[in-house]
């Protein structure tokens, strides 16, 4: 009986041990594809000609969004939509303005790299191209073998876009002025943003879809008429391009208000140069009243979601020219 | 046949959309040749004089040796290329450009930030404009991240 018992307690120090190892294999592993994505965020080569990286368009300064209306694509497309803010974007379900089966950021990574509605990176059927140019570079060749030993460091889209995954789910944002009053029990630094608070959360009824944390409900609305205008010839339906049902026409997902005053225009297709614009046209009940003193009270509260640790943190920025 | 292809591309030209430019921007009108600087060691062969348009080539990305790391580097199958320009009077500068190359304007080895940015107008060959606040002194011209290896520029004073 003590033998077994021995036996037993060995074989659970065993696995314990094992399970640890493990564990903290599967985080090295995590932190190399974060370094090796964080990289990738910022390479020009993942596009035809050179000229464009994630970051062209996802600029950490204005909270990884874009200050125009719609970005051109590599091979100078029309872009269709708005860059929308990768501000947490770890944290939703449905990713893009519109699109709701996605399994991930590894997938919808592959949009802007190799789409073709619109084209934005332009290396639909160059693919083979990337690993080309990737694994000529020494410095890749290292981080690639750390962050896929299983898969033997091999480039190719598969690896590439776990890695941007991983690395873009590091991009969290949740110390703004708003942040940290909440975490101190304070209130807001000025009397207009306590009042736009208020109405944010209360009359305004912006929470309803803006909700906080995420200042996203997540979900999908359709708060315009259904029959826009065509911008830039490029018509957008909304939910309806990718489902296919009536119903989703013109629907989009509610934008997160995390670093919004930094991110403008506004809108899916860039079409609010303000936050008053922006707030103005939502065809809802709710705010066709607001005065412009509510107006300027909301803005000032939004004000408070701008987060200078994330749009100035070391770790989201451009890497560093030595490989490490 | 011939003179059927002759006569197609007179009728074309005479329905061919040609750019109507602002007075301010005639000088994108007459370019000279300019080749871009690689190094810090050959900006003073890659002058572009304000108000003077000039038709630049540029280099392949991974030769270049900018005087600062550009904020777009551009991958290796890109091209770039620097250029000195002398401004002699403070004021609102517009960097005009024929294709979408990443500008840094530069001055002892910083970027200035842009204040704004527009397109030229269409069928111009002008496929983007930038402005920069500038004090007077020499700068640094950075273009990166081009898709071509040569393009029209025009620095100008616009206030």
């Amino acid at each position: 009986m003590k033998q077994l018992i021995k036996t037993v307690l060995l074989l659970f120090f065993l696995m314990e041990g094992l399970y640890a190892e493990t564990i903290k294999n599967s985080d090295t592993i995590e932190k190399a594809r974060v370094k090796l994505g964080h990289r990738l965020f910022y390479e020009a080569d993942l596009s035809i000609n050179g000229t464009m990286a994630c970051a062209t368009c996802h600029e950490q300064r204005r909270g990884f969004c874009d200050g125009n209306r719609v970005h051109p694509g590599a091979l100078d497309d029309n872009g269709k939509r708005n860059v929308p803010t990768l501000a947490n974007v770890g944290k939703f379900k449905n990713l893009t303005w519109s699109h709701d089966h996605l399994s991930g950021l590894a997938e919808q990574s592959l949009a802007p790299i190799k789409g073709t509605d619109p084209v934005e990176m332009g290396m639909n059927g160059h693919e083979d191209e990337i690993a080309k140019r990737l694994g000529q570079n020494e410095c890749y060749q290292k981080l690639f073998a750390a962050a896929f030993p299983q898969e033997k460091g091999v480039v190719n889209l598969g690896t590439l876009t776990q890695a941007l995954e991983s690395f873009e789910k590091t991009l969290i944002s949740e110390n703004s002025i708003y942040d940290q009053a909440k975490k101190k029990h304070k209130k807001l630094p000025t009397k207009d943003a306590r009042d736009g608070e208020k109405l944010f959360f209360g009359a305004a009824k912006c929470n309803n879809c803006h909700t906080a944390p995420l200042f996203s409900d997540d979900a999908f609305h359709q708060i315009q008429p259904k029959n826009l205008k065509v911008y830039n010839g490029m018509r957008d339906n909304g939910l309806f391009d990718v489902t296919g049902n009536e119903k989703d026409k013109n629907v989009f997902r509610t934008p997160s208000l995390r670093n919004v005053a930094l991110s403008l225009p506004y809108w899916h297709d860039g079409s609010a140069t303000t936050l008053q614009d922006a707030i103005k046209k939502h065809k809802l009940k709710t705010n066709n009243k607001l005065s412009a003193v509510e107006l300027r009270k909301i803005i000032a509260f939004l004000n408070t979601l701008s987060d200078e640790s994330f749009i100035n943190n070391p770790q989201f920025g451009k890497p560093s020219l030595e490989c490490k | 046949m011939k003179k059927l292809l002759v006569i197609g591309v007179l009728v074309g030209s005479l329905f061919a959309q040609e750019a109507v430019l602002p007075l301010e921007l005639d000088a994108w009108k007459a370019l000279s040749y300019v080749g871009a600087a690689k190094s810090v060691d050959e900006l003073s062969t890659a002058t572009l004089k304000v108000a003077k348009a000039s038709y630049v080539g540029l280099i392949s990305t991974p030769k270049m040796k900018y005087v600062i790391r550009p904020m777009n580097e551009g991958g290796t199958v890109s091209y770039g290329g620097m250029f000195e320009v002398q401004i002699n009077e403070s004021g609102i500068y517009r960097v005009v450009l024929g294709n979408a190359s990443w500008i840094d304007m530069t001055k002892d080895g910083k970027p200035a930030q842009s204040i704004a940015h527009s397109e030229g107008p269409k069928n111009s060959g002008i496929r983007k404009m930038v402005d920069y606040k500038l004090e007077s002194g020499m700068y640094v011209l950075q273009l990166s991240a081009g898709a071509d290896n040569s393009s029209a520029i025009l620095v100008m004073k616009i206030k």
